[in-house]
């Protein structure tokens, strides 16, 4: 499963280097190889909010701060809101095969085996998996480029990434269509694990913004058409120009 | 042991808030916390009983001073239905026969309305360490229904994750190195450093594991209820444990070895267990546990083995027991699922169906039910009342 975060993080790293990702004839392999060189700022600080719509159409609102650095090898995220929850924050390391969750109500530090990173966070349509960072792209995939196609009204290249044998990710398949311009994916379709023709989920990304030189969207939303849900997260604010401290990705940092 | 200094350590604490109280006042204080109502019915032989508290904690912490954290606590608890109860009425036969009728009143308890400051305390963080004085939450161990190294808390196996009371303790931390972290503690009983407890902590991640190893010396107190004698003991507890993942399950073991001054035996009490979750979102997860203090024959447990398991003196009563939990996410805002007690020495068992459901943004319902399988005499006896629980959190 491709991480939410690296993919924001990706994806907001993207606008430096249009340039050279016009050229037509990049590869799939090339604009993912591409992706990744440059999907990794080595920090960032933001504040994210991400709204839950559920099945019945409730929804839930979550505040939180997000931490990030070595290209997204270590993550932090702690809840601000809502009181229930607040508090509350998880560590993850090595792209995110370590994970630890501080509740501050008990004082208490858990750490979790990798499974639960098919756990979804607060009930959203985001795995623990999906918040950590990993290269995944190329590490779980076989990349092919597709025709190239208009998506959200904007010139994208299309990708299919197909899981390599050997891979573990949690999709069988994913689409991705990147954004000529700003080479910005605006779209991704994840297919399930077990069935390749089964559309398990759908990434809009959305308000490209210029943000520190980096193009950044603002907005994404992630649709979960089994489920029929979806978890839309806005960037409240976010820094890259920052120098967030080792100490930070730690118990210690947990806990301040 | 009257504890002195463990009484003054808040009011070092709030005396160092009240010196920096011309900042704090000018910085940001967060105020928050829960209201919680639970309703109780049991079923003991063929009467039914109810139970209800309501329960507001109110939460203060403030960053003030830079690398200062103050924080604060009080809980305000009102009881009403069925709050008195006699302990022997859920005893065997064989155990109440050898209490005199005179002494029955001394086993009645009640729940009383009640207002306390479950922690203040002051916690100064440094580049690589922390310094935490006042009354403060401590957990320690990996297990998740018991923690044979946490002498300082007991856990309600039936309720395992509720949140634990504080603790008078002056405690420092300190992070040498990534994944690795040292910490002391020191629990105050009055002006004597010989009795009061000293605690020293060591965690290593290596990989995929943490490590840690722990010793506490500490002063246990045993009361002897059948006269209601208490006896100070010293006792030395070496503990290790550790969590990790092994062929894709989560696993950890958690154990203890206590040394007794003065005393023929030693104890020790250990858990391991493991966990996994599937790709449909179930959550499974299974515990074994020994506990030397408990007893292999259930024939064998007298009133001091039910008291001291009763007020949490001692963490079992048998001697080996199973502990399973299964979790299924229903919908987005419906969690169901239950645990399973099986007490393997004498062969009864507790089961607990549960459901959470988030009601609204900061509204939680939790259902838990408890049936007992066991004959009278055995930890899981029916005669101990079988019934559940429906608790809401307002959360603020």
């Amino acid at each position: 499963m491709k991480s939410i975060t690296i993919l924001m993080i990706m994806i907001m790293s993207m606008g430096i280097f249009t340039g050279s990702a016009h050229a037509q004839e990049m590869t799939a392999q090339d604009i993912i190889n591409t992706m990744t060189e440059t999907m990794n700022p080595e920090q960032t600080e933001g504040k994210m909010e991400m709204t839950i719509m559920t099945s019945s159409g409730e929804e839930r609102t979550f505040l939180y701060h997000t931490y990030s650095k070595g290209g997204g090898e270590m993550s932090l995220m702690k809840y601000l809101e809502p009181s229930r929850v607040k508090g509350q924050t998880i560590l993850m390391l090595n792209d995110a095969n370590d994970i630890w969750t501080y509740f501050p109500r008990t004082k208490r530090i858990r750490k979790l085996a990798s499974h639960a990173k098919k756990q979804k966070l607060e009930g959203s349509d985001f795995s623990y998996e999906d918040m950590g960072g990993s290269d995944e792209f190329i590490n779980e995939y076989d990349a092919v480029r597709l025709d190239d196609e208009k998506k959200e009204g904007r010139t994208c290249y299309k990708l299919e990434l197909t899981r390599k044998p050997e891979g573990s990710a949690g999709y069988s398949r994913l689409v991705i269509w990147v954004d000529q311009e700003y080479m910005v994916p605006l779209v991704i379709d994840y297919y399930h694990d077990e069935d390749n023709s089964l559309r398990e989920k759908q990434l809009i990304c959305r308000d490209i913004q210029l943000i520190d030189n980096i193009y950044t969207p603002m907005q994404y939303t992630m649709y979960n058409k089994l489920d029929n849900t979806k978890t839309t997260m806005k960037i409240v604010e976010v820094h890259y120009d920052v120098d967030l401290p080792d100490d930070l990705f730690t118990e210690q940092g947990m806990q301040r | 042991m009257k504890n002195v200094i463990g009484q003054y350590v808040p009011f070092v604490v709030l005396f160092i808030a009240l010196c920096s109280l011309p900042s704090a006042l000018s910085a940001q204080v967060d105020i928050y916390g829960y209201f919680e109502s639970q309703y109780t019915g049991i079923y003991l032989d063929t009467a039914y009983f109810q139970n209800a508290y309501n329960k507001l904690r109110v939460d203060i912490t403030s960053t003030a001073v830079k690398n200062v954290e103050f924080g604060a606590n009080v809980i305000f608890l009102h009881y009403f239905g069925a709050t008195s109860w006699n302990v022997l009425d859920f005893l065997p036969a064989d155990v109440t026969a050898a209490v005199s009728p005179d002494l029955y009143p001394y086993y009645q308890f009640t729940l009383s309305d009640s207002f306390f400051l479950d922690n203040i305390y002051a916690r100064l963080n440094f580049r690589r360490c922390a310094l935490t004085v006042g009354k403060q939450q401590i957990s320690l161990g990996t297990g998740y229904f018991a923690n044979p190294i946490d002498v300082l808390n007991t856990k309600d196996a039936l309720d395992p994750t509720y949140e634990q009371p504080g603790h008078n303790a002056i405690r420092l931390d300190v992070y040498p190195a990534n994944r690795m972290s040292i910490m002391a503690l020191y629990t105050p009983i009055a002006f004597d450093w010989q009795n009061s407890g000293k605690l020293l902590r060591v965690k290593l991640g290596l990989g995929h594991f943490d490590f840690s190893i722990t010793g506490y010396e500490y002063q246990y107190t045993t009361t002897d209820f059948y006269t209601f004698e208490q006896t100070q003991e010293q006792r030395r507890l070496f503990g290790a444990d550790a969590v990790g993942e092994l062929l894709g399950l989560g696993v950890w073991a958690e154990g203890g070895y206590t040394v007794i001054e003065d005393a023929d035996d030693d104890l020790y009490e250990f858990i391991t267990g493991g966990d996994y979750t599937f790709e449909s979102g179930l959550y499974a997860m299974l515990e074994y546990h020994h506990n030397s203090s408990g007893k292999s024959d259930h024939t064998d447990y007298d009133l001091n083995d039910w008291m001291r398991f009763f007020t949490g003196e001692q963490n079992t009563i048998a001697r080996d027991q199973m502990y399973g939990l299964i979790q299924y996410p229903l919908t987005d805002l419906i969690m169901v699922g239950g645990s399973v007690i099986f007490s393997i020495s004498d062969g009864s068992a507790a089961l607990v169906p549960m459901v959470y459901w988030s009601l609204y943004e900061n509204v939680e319902l939790t259902l838990m039910l408890n049936a007992y399988i066991g004959e009278e005499g055995k930890v899981f006896s029916e005669k101990l009342g079988n019934g559940g629980f429906i608790r809401a959190n307002v959360y603020f």
